[in-house]
């Protein structure tokens, strides 16, 4: 237990550091599933490593080594977690519950008020829904189904294969579920600030998802040409100061398009599932350990109380 | 190019909502860049016209289209007020573009140099 319940930790903050080089390195639809599936994993591992620091201390409670039938004398002595690591990782974890909590409230709410958004829209059967102002935006709508808004400010910026670009580019985003991808990157860095660099690297990468699925359908410097348009003209539009800042990556994704699409580096991905696979492992170990050590108190509880 | 049903459906509408008047079914096949069908168009305006996404007049031997502003106020404000319920609803509405930061400026004018550069060579 020593070490091997420390280790999820050291490794969900290597998984937050390598988060941005995998979203600009790999193939985006891999690096969107990494990221999400590789995020989850690491926050229930460092979750599940805190949980583990905390629950030997906790249990030394009279009320809970009466119920639990454990000698909490034992449990004092065995237990190879200081009590400072201890106290501190039982604080960590309430706060960091609260935390997951409050955020995952939030999104939720954010999706089905997405839901009810989609569902109103004017339906004409279309996926397509056009608002009549010249701000430029082009938005995904998940939903059942999804709904593609764009309005005729940005339709009148592009030229016809430019705007298929941004119709494909949309279209990805709601038959890939990229929402469902950037909300479990979201709450795994709720969960553990270690992540806190994979929201930003998940969306990112699902843009890059969706400017590559859309170069399937067009050229990629036509895409390349619909983001540069769009992008200026909103800065001409002024329309920046309209929404609360977010990280743009415009120029990463402009520059990806305009270089042939990324290849599959096996190595790079056979060490991240190797890290995620070794998260595991240290977490079934150390599992294990508390198990044992609950055991040894348990059984001394009996001998006492015979 | 293989496309599918809805997907050609949106470029009609966006090709129609991006014209400054009526377009006849030849002016959008023109448009899109000549690799849809003239009668493909025409079937597409038809199911188009049959739902009430555009109206159409006669001009001349061809029926010209214009696009239908039903109540897209109406979803211009719930799309508005979404967004501003804060950044997880502005999350959840996947965009094309996001709020350019001051950085992003600057790349994006170095860009529309090349642009020029590119343009005038």
């Amino acid at each position: 237990m020593s070490l091997s319940v420390y280790l999820p930790l050291a490794f969900t903050a290597a998984f937050g550091l390598a988060a941005p080089a995998l979203a600009r390195t790999l193939p985006p639809a891999v690096s969107t599933w990494l990221l999400s599936g590789g995020g989850l994993l690491a926050a229930a591992g460092s979750s599940a490593s805190l949980a583990l620091l905390a629950f030997p201390l906790i249990a030394r409670t009279p009320v809970l080594a009466a119920r639990g039938r454990w000698s909490d004398a034992v449990l004092r002595h065995h237990d190879p977690v200081a009590l400072p690591v201890g106290v501190l990782a039982a604080v960590a974890v309430v706060l960091l519950a609260a935390r997951f909590l409050r955020a995952a409230t939030r999104r939720l709410t954010a999706v089905r008020d997405a839901y009810h958004l989609a569902n109103s829209l004017p339906h004409t059967g279309s996926e397509l829904t056009v608002l009549d102002t010249g701000e430029l935006h082009a938005f995904a709508v998940p939903g059942r189904p999804g709904r593609i808004v764009v309005t005729t400010g940005m339709l009148r910026s592009l030229d016809p294969a430019e705007r298929r670009a941004l119709l494909a580019h949309e279209r990805a985003h709601l038959n890939h579920r990229h929402h469902i991808h950037q909300s479990v990157a979201h709450l795994a860095a709720a969960v553990n600030p270690l992540l806190h660099r994979v929201p930003a690297a998940a969306e990112l990468s699902c843009e890059r998802w969706a400017d590559e699925d859309a170069a399937g359908i067009c050229r990629r410097d036509t895409v390349a040409d619909a983001l540069t348009r769009a992008a200026i003209g909103t800065r001409i539009a002024g329309s920046a100061a309209v929404l609360a800042a977010a990280v743009t990556d415009v120029a990463d994704r402009v520059g990806a398009l305009r270089r042939p699409a990324p290849r599959l580096i096996l190595w790079r991905v056979a060490l991240l599932i190797g890290l995620l696979a070794a998260t595991a492992a240290a977490v079934a170990d150390a599992m294990h350990d508390t198990e044992r050590l609950f055991e040894l108190a348990q059984s001394a509880y009996r001998t006492r109380h015979p | 190019m293989r496309r599918a049903k809805g997907s050609l459906e949106s470029e009609v509408l966006a090709a129609l909502w991006a014209a400054d008047g009526p377009l006849t079914a030849g002016d959008v096949a023109d448009t899109l860049e000549g690799d849809l069908a003239y009668t493909t168009v025409q079937t597409i305006l038809t199911r188009l016209h049959g739902k009430g996404a555009v109206r159409r007049e006669l001009t001349g031997r061809a029926h010209a289209y214009t696009p239908v502003l039903d109540d897209a106020g109406l979803a211009a404000d719930r799309m508005r007020a979404m967004l501003e319920k804060g950044a997880d609803h502005a999350a959840v509405l996947t965009r094309f573009l996001r709020t350019l930061t001051p950085e992003d400026e600057a790349t994006l004018a170095g860009l529309l140099d090349q642009q020029r550069t590119s343009g005038e060579s």
